[in-house]
């Protein structure tokens, strides 16, 4: 059981780094669970799977339903039920949307219950990617443990790298014990290439590869289109394929 | 455990997840129909080991299709009664789940189960040898019973008919369960989900009590108290009643000082005034004592008006939460008015004198019918004044309590609320009955530690005639 969360700033390409890994991934043996953690992110529509509900519209569920529920039911069992309910299951993977953030009742309970059921979930998995979003959450609030590497995806931009830093800092301070952190530099240029390296050296992260700018993945972003469909000699794909290959994916 | 079957059986299997396209057969779920029952019998009327199916047994499914599914276990026992058939059958769950390759999901009319097309190719032909692994554990961890038979449905029509009859004997079961008060258990739940920031909350769940925050019942406690004994729910032995009415047990008392670090060594479960149970930050709805009529309101966290009082329920709820024990203000969750014991030291309903509308609707059907329009709204009442009128119009019982005191205005000694620190200061009209009755006038206890207290000035008026 691996679990890979990855994050970084808006805007730098974090969803479509996730796409792309996925997609490497399904070429893999081990069984594959991807979860979009990020409210603003989209990547059912990257990878071209249709969600129709998250497991955020089961907790409000829950929290909506509960006075009206048999005295007696089991709520850990219902929300376990309800859970892979809205897993959505591909041949290759399955995919998981967390979905709406939580409102303003008492979520603790609710929250609890989804800690032990998603501990669960992810056992059944040889590998979990997470698309994240910067303020780390459901890993802050715990509902996904176990985190084992944190991917940050840049751009060439120094606040791409400044944002690597602040997650670095955020996850120490939340204690949330991951193993490892690497930064990936995404939309690389020949001449952007040297100074994030640069940069990258000053804040002493560990860079495990760059994905170069690629024309076609722009297209397909414009366009809409799922990068599952992306050509594999794609040069965006191609650089996705050398740094899974030195994560050991 | 046993080379009887071709499947391991083992607890390490719980959770695991049949994958659609690792699957053999997809059994009930969210998509067909199906149930699970257990009922009890007598021990001449059924046959030990038995087992019936109707319908297609699993060979003849095709690979990936999808089937209704229906569990029938009769128990039979000297100490089997009809009472524990809830309690054996949630333990289908738990049992089936050891089966490998076998999954599992939810409850009663909606269970939902895989079988992985790996356990088919290692040898499971039949439901039959399902159903004698889930009899075997049942036996083998459940021994009170005796004999146990089952009948296993997957023929869609005989599904629909006998589920039809199932839900009769669920909607029963919920009755007598809704039947259950604090008097029928010997345990209680406790729950420290919210010290995390109310470190000196004491949160008791019984079964006429639903937690603060609305989430957890006494039957959530009870469930998670016995998966994680060490959890954040626990048990808490009820122990010597002490007091029926306010709801107060030693057992609760002892747990109390432990849980606050001995901030609070007494707990009256139903109790507005005297020893009210503490308030976290997360209840659902705050109640507010309203001395110019001695009654008191209730606003839920939805409402983001002002109260007659003046106040919005983030007000007072940053008042009252923290884990105090605050008189004047109690925090419960929405199911809490459903109680029998609803703060029946305190006159219970008749002492309820104002509620948002939206509050009002949801519980509508649990307010006693002649008080539905004695208690107004906030298009009908906004201030204190009007909310006078209005009770005294509409004839609210609170009435009668005015003239009660009015007819011995100076009968008790005077005796004083105790309120929040920070709370903004009620002018109290002379002449109205602003005294609270705490527990029979024996008077109540204010404790104050760290205590600045500054007053500007205190005038006293003459009753106004």
């Amino acid at each position: 059981m691996r679990v890979i969360a990855i994050t970084g700033k808006g805007g730098t390409g974090k969803t479509a780094v996730a796409g792309m890994l996925i997609k490497y991934l399904t070429s893999g043996s081990g069984t594959l669970l991807a979860i979009d953690a990020d409210p603003d992110s989209n990547l059912p529509d990257v990878l071209g799977v249709k969600v129709e509900k998250t497991i955020g519209d089961m907790r409000e569920f829950m929290l909506q339903e509960r006075d009206s529920m048999p005295p007696g039911t089991n709520k850990e069992t219902l929300l376990e039920s309800k859970v892979y309910e809205v897993l959505a299951e591909t041949p290759r993977y399955d995919l998981l949307v967390m979905g709406r953030p939580e409102g303003s009742g008492c979520y603790c309970f609710a929250n609890n219950l989804l800690r032990g059921i998603m501990d669960r979930v992810l056992k059944n998995y040889d590998l979990t990617i997470i698309d994240t979003a910067a303020g780390l959450e459901h890993l802050s609030r715990r509902i996904i443990r176990d985190v084992n590497e944190l991917l940050v995806v840049t751009d060439g931009s120094r606040r791409g790298l400044q944002t690597a830093e602040r997650i670095r800092e955020l996850a120490k301070s939340l204690n949330l014990n991951i193993g490892k952190m690497h930064v990936i530099a995404n939309k690389i240029t020949p001449e952007n290439r040297m100074i994030v390296e640069e940069y990258a050296r000053e804040l002493e992260m560990d860079l495990v590869g760059s994905v170069p700018y690629d024309e076609i993945l722009e297209r397909y972003d414009l366009e809409g289109r799922p990068l599952m469909e992306l050509p594999d000699d794609s040069k965006a794909f191609q650089g996705i394929k050398g740094i899974a290959g030195k994560m050991g994916l | 455990m046993t080379n009887e079957f071709p499947f391991e059986i083992s607890p390490m299997f719980e959770g695991e997840r049949v994958r659609k396209d690792d699957m053999f057969v997809e059994l009930a779920g969210p998509k067909s129909r199906g149930f699970e029952l257990v009922r009890a019998a007598g021990l001449d009327e059924i046959e030990d080991g038995r087992f019936n199916l109707t319908g297609p047994d699993l060979l003849s499914m095709q690979e990936g299709s999808r089937h209704p599914y229906a569990m029938i276990y009769r128990i039979a026992g000297k100490l089997v009664e009809p009472d524990l058939e809830a309690i054996v059958e949630r333990r289908n769950h738990d049992f089936q789940n050891y089966i490998q390759g076998y999954m599992h999901l939810n409850q009663r009319y909606d269970i939902w189960v895989r079988i992985s097309k790996d356990a088919v190719k290692k040898g499971l032909k039949s439901f039959e040898q399902i159903a004698k692994a889930t009899m075997m554990l049942f036996k083998n961890e459940l021994p009170f019973i005796e004999k146990i038979e089952a009948s296993f449905i997957t023929d869609p029509e005989e599904v629909e008919k006998q589920r039809a009859d199932a839900l009769k004997v669920y909607e029963a079961r919920d009755a007598r369960t809704k039947g259950l008060h604090d008097e029928d258990v010997d345990v209680f739940y406790g729950c420290t989900l919210c010290q995390s920031f109310a470190p000196t909350n004491v949160c008791v769940v019984t079964p006429d009590r639903i937690s603060l925050c609305g989430a957890i019942n006494w039957f959530d406690g009870r469930a998670a108290a016995k998966v994680d004994p060490e959890g954040p729910q626990f048990a808490i032995p009820k122990g010597e009643i002490l007091d029926k009415v306010g709801g107060e047990y030693s057992g609760v008392n002892e747990k109390a000082a432990s849980l606050s670090g001995g901030e609070f060594s007494r707990i009256k479960l139903h109790s507005f005034f005297e020893y009210p149970h503490t308030s976290c930050g997360c209840f659902e709805v705050v109640g507010f004592y309203i001395p110019e009529v001695d009654g008191i309101g209730w606003v839920d966290r939805d409402y983001s008006g002002s109260a007659p009082n003046g106040l919005a329920f983030s007000t007072m709820a940053g008042q009252t939460g923290g884990g105090k024990q605050i008189i004047g203000f109690l925090g419960v969750g929405v199911n809490y008015f459903r109680s029998p014991k609803f703060i029946q030291p305190d006159g219970g309903w008749d002492r309820v004198v104002w509620m948002p509308k939206n509050l009002k609707e949801k519980i509508k059907a649990d307010i006693p019918a002649e008080l539905l329009d004695k208690i107004p709204n906030e298009d009908e009442v906004g201030d204190l004044k009007t909310l006078r009128d209005y009770l005294e119009k509409k004839q609210h019982p609170i009435t009668q309590r005015w003239a009660k005191e009015e007819a011995a205005p100076h009968a008790a000694p005077s005796e004083a609320v105790a309120q929040p620190a920070g709370a903004p200061l009620w002018s109290v009209p002379a002449g109205l009955p602003a005294i609270p009755q705490f527990g029979g006038g024996d008077g109540i206890k204010i404790v104050l530690k760290n205590a600045k207290i500054t007053i500007e000035r205190i005038i006293l008026k003459g009753k106004e005639k």
